[in-house]
């Protein structure tokens, strides 16, 4: 019995994770929930696009991954546009302390956003 | 007829030759294909808004919504596109054909990027048959240089997806056609993995960032020189 369950966890454990090389970011459904976004630009599709980068960002920490370059930069640009000013500029700092090829970028979006809030 | 099989010996021979030339796709490593790649040794990478000459409107959506993702699996730092692409709307560049006699190092100067990714989709085919269907985008792909204005990768070709079933979730393994055609897939009318799969091929050629397990290893890999892949 002991033996079963052991041969259970075991396959669980590689059912959820697969098998091969870890991959180097997880990047959910990313691609899809942009794409309707960029489609229609509504406010339904900018929360379900926040939301899925919000998801992204759990499921790589949990799985002990690096955050996707660009990922943070973007939810605080999403951000921006759902006016949700303080989000925003949490999200532009933390792209800017985990990448700092971004750092330009990204002062010169906590810049304009400092100015026009 | 001395002279006839003569000929013959000579066309034979011309052909074998022109058979063994021809068979197998050409190979070469990284560093001879792209050594700039190695000696700049970029590491974030600018998406610029491709510049659309294909009959799809929606091409130019497709590729963008689906570049970042390969783009940042190669290693590089990859500026959010959303956030860049607005910035040059607003400075009136909707396109990278407005930016060809602009100096890159602006891009430097104004985004801290190393590198610029110029696109022109040249093709972006669906055909459907009745048993499955193929996506067929032909694309020309330019990595420049935002010290020396210089092309240090490119890619020019095209690529065909199989949409008839299989793996939707991207990656080498995706690229790889199925033997089997099955049934045609839900996926058919999302076609957002299939064009993040055209991406994945496009970009594989390009030598890995620092980010990638593999950077600085990769120099000697033997890459495929070829055109046209399913």
């Amino acid at each position: 019995m002991k033996k079963i369950i052991v041969v259970f966890f075991a396959l669980l454990i590689m059912s959820t994770y697969g098998c091969g090389p870890k991959r180097l970011y997880h990047y959910g459904s990313y691609s899809n929930t942009l794409y309707d976004y960029r489609k229609d630009s509504n406010h339904e599709n900018l929360m379900k696009h926040i939301k899925e980068m919000e998801s992204i960002v759990v499921e790589s920490n949990e799985q002990g991954m690096r955050i996707p370059p660009g990922l943070y930069g973007e939810m605080g640009y999403m951000y921006l546009k759902a006016k949700n000013t303080g989000k925003a500029l949490e999200y532009f700092n933390r792209e800017r302390n985990l990448y700092p090829e971004s750092i330009i970028l990204m002062d010169r979006m906590i810049k304009s956003t400092k100015e026009d809030s | 007829m001395k002279i006839n099989t003569k000929i013959l010996k000579i066309l034979s021979v011309v052909m074998a030759v022109a058979y063994l030339a021809g068979c197998g796709p050409a190979r070469e490593t990284r560093i001879k294909m792209f050594p700039k790649m190695y000696s700049e040794s970029p590491q974030s990478i600018l998406i610029l808004p491709p510049i659309n000459t294909s009959t799809a409107a929606n091409a130019k959506e497709y590729y963008s919504t689906t570049i970042q993702e390969p783009l940042a699996y190669k290693g590089y730092y990859v500026y959010p596109y959303e956030v860049t692409s607005e910035i040059l709307k607003q400075e009136g560049i909707y396109d990278a054909e407005l930016l060809t006699n602009v100096p890159l190092k602006k891009f430097n100067e104004y985004f801290g990027a190393d590198a610029v990714l110029f696109t022109k989709i040249t093709k972006w085919d669906l055909k459907y048959i009745v048993i499955g269907g193929n996506l067929t985008i032909q694309i020309e792909a330019k990595l420049k240089s935002t010290k020396t204005d210089q092309e240090i990768w490119k890619y020019t070709g095209t690529v065909v997806v199989d949409l008839s079933g299989g793996n939707s979730g991207g990656g080498i393994g995706g690229l790889i056609a199925k033997a089997i055609v099955t049934a045609v897939n839900a996926a058919i009318v999302d076609y957002v993995p299939h064009a993040r799969r055209a991406n994945y091929y496009a970009l594989s050629s390009m030598p890995v960032g620092k980010y990638h397990k593999k950077y600085r290893k990769d120099q000697n890999d033997q890459i495929i020189i070829q055109k046209v892949a399913k």
